[in-house]
């Protein structure tokens, strides 16, 4: 689905941002992108649909050559949602906003009717389709945003950091509907800071460090190596700090959640050898 | 109980226009060289709270203000935001939308030129606000090719050159990677331990919160929902839980151990004390 060959990207500055990176992402995957401030995370991303194109190697989205495709040819294939809403919402209605890029594909009045009908739906706005969306909420502006890129109906589906500047039960909205999204075989990329956030939701994880991949591998195998984690700013999440200090002692398996460790503990604490060494005061 | 620096009596805030007051009916004081967490939803009116902290409302941005703010006894409504700004820092979200200057050196000595500082002095300051942030090695950078968590400790330089009492902080660490994140409290603590300024600072990542503030203010829909310590939280899940906010996972691990009676002593406001406690209540030896 996303085919990254030896991408090389050079600023007109001359700074070189991605030096050689090389990955495929398949149809369906859940991917998170990580790496410090800096490491090229946005770059990539904008190679995805040619809002910036290759200085070296190539990107392939869903077949189409980025170099030789319009940023307008990708968008029926790359949805993006960004981290403020309020950067892509521009029309009075919001059942104008969710067909305002269905309508730039030509599609008939039915069609288009019948696309912003089940994006609205999916995110829960039905009943908002009258309203002007800059009077509704944040979080609802932010599902505005999100129906908008649904109604392109993309087979790939980008965030950059959705959610930042959200709290927490607005982000996990958000990750829910990009979950769901993602069981109906949309293939996903976000990049966020939020370790917590990887950890529930990502099957895999890129990291990216200074331009390069640092790493790419399952969620778990990554964050289970906190040595190379650090070379670009991060570290793992809370659970799996704590399950890596007992290391030494080969107590657990390797959790991410709180829910896993809970488990492992429990499962510690009634074994029967385990009994006369669980105190507690 | 030191006297109050920032005292918020009964304060009610509307945006021209809103249907909804931003701030409503809030009150609290805040001792010097307390070092406080503000969290809570969007909307609940964290940002607005900074802005009367530092003046900025109602001076500079409309609406209708009811209540009273005081810093070190000075009401915000009759004291000019420049006098405040000499009591008070403010650090915001963005480090490149509040960096002005080409050189970080230049940053820094912005403010004190607002101040008609004497250039001498100013020098001295810009060296001694570099040294306490850790930063002197970035004197003659530029400030384009720093990194996030530099900026933003150029921004907290720049602040605190102008020797505050005060330092307000709005969601410093929202566009820094996690050990950004850290670098910027690990400052903050420093700078609240070894020199007594009063902090406060708003975070969404309450997993920070606990680990560095001594006290947390909940709010949530332009009031007070929970003021109390870290440790008092952590022990309460539902004071996050109740506004939408997570609780941080060792602490919610722990919590719910002790329920089965499988963690001992107080609740772990860090991976460092959780590992502690564990260690205990699986009776590991050595290294705990």
């Amino acid at each position: 689905m996303i085919k990254v060959a030896n991408l090389h990207y050079k600023y007109q500055s001359g700074l070189e941002v991605l030096h050689g990176l090389s990955f495929r992402i398949g149809k369906g995957e859940f991917v998170a992108l990580i790496g410090q401030n800096g490491a090229g995370k946005t770059t990539l991303l904008k190679q995805f649909n040619a809002l910036l194109k290759p200085t070296a190697g190539s990107v392939g989205i869903a077949g189409l050559d980025t170099a030789k495709s319009s940023t307008g040819e990708l968008s029926r294939k790359v949805g993006f949602l960004f981290q403020n809403p309020d950067h892509q919402i521009f029309m009075p209605t919001v059942a104008k906003e969710i067909g305002f890029g269905p309508k730039n594909l030509h599609l008939s009045k039915g069609e288009i009717e019948a696309r912003v009908a089940e994006a609205a739906q999916a995110v829960g706005l039905t009943r908002y389709l009258g309203h002007n969306p800059l009077l509704l909420s944040k979080g609802q502006r932010q599902r505005v945003a999100f129906a908008s890129v649904l109604s392109m109906q993309p087979e790939i589906l980008v965030l950059d950091e959705p959610t930042t500047g959200q709290d927490y039960q607005e982000g996990i909205e958000i990750m829910e509907m990009v979950k769901k999204l993602n069981e109906q075989g949309h293939t996903i990329v976000f990049v966020t800071h939020d370790m917590e956030l990887v950890a529930t939701y990502a099957r895999r994880v890129i990291v990216l460090s200074r331009g390069r991949v640092l790493l790419d591998d399952s969620c778990r195998n990554v964050f289970y190596h906190p040595e190379i984690l650090k070379q670009t700013n991060l570290f793992p999440p809370q659970i799996a700090r704590l399950a890596q200090a007992f290391a030494g002692e080969g107590l657990f398996k390797r959790p991410l959640t709180v829910d896993e460790m809970y488990e492992e503990i429990l499962a510690l604490a009634s074994r029967p050898e385990g009994a006369k060494n669980v105190c507690c005061s | 109980m030191h006297s109050a620096v920032i005292s918020v009596e009964n304060l009610s805030f509307t945006y021209p226009g809103a249907s909804q007051k931003a701030l409503d009916s809030l009150s609290f004081k805040i001792a010097e060289g307390e070092f406080v967490g503000v969290t809570g939803p969007t909307g609940a009116g964290k940002s607005s709270l900074i802005l009367c902290l530092n003046g900025i409302i109602p001076h500079f941005q409309q609406g209708t203000f009811h209540g009273a703010v005081l810093i070190n006894g000075c009401d915000t409504f009759h004291t000019s935001c420049a006098e405040l700004a000499r009591q008070v820092g403010s650090v915001f979200q963005d480090p490149e939308a509040q960096i002005v200057a080409p050189a970080v050196e230049e940053e820094i000595a912005f403010g004190l030129e607002n101040l008609a500082i004497p250039p001498k002095e100013i020098d001295e300051r810009i060296g001694e606000a570099l040294e306490w942030i850790g930063i002197a090695n970035l004197r003659h950078r530029s400030t384009t090719e720093l990194s996030g968590g530099q900026k933003q400790r150029v921004a907290i330089a720049a602040a605190i050159a102008l020797k505050p009492k005060i330092l307000l902080l709005d969601e410093p660490t929202s566009e820094l990677d996690p050990i950004g994140t850290m670098e910027v409290f690990e400052v903050l603590k420093m700078l609240n331990r070894e020199h007594g300024l009063t902090i406060v600072v708003v975070e969404q990542k309450v997993n920070i919160l606990v680990e560095y503030v001594s006290r947390l203010l909940i709010m949530k829909e332009g009031g007070g929902a929970c003021d109390a310590t870290p440790r008092q939280v952590i022990a309460q899940p539902a004071l996050l839980t109740s506004v939408g906010l997570k609780p941080p996972p060792v602490g919610e691990l722990a919590y719910r151990l002790k329920l089965k009676g499988l963690y001992p002593g107080e609740l772990p406001l860090t991976v460092g004390d959780a590992y502690l406690g564990l260690a205990e209540s699986l009776s590991i030896k050595g290294r705990a």
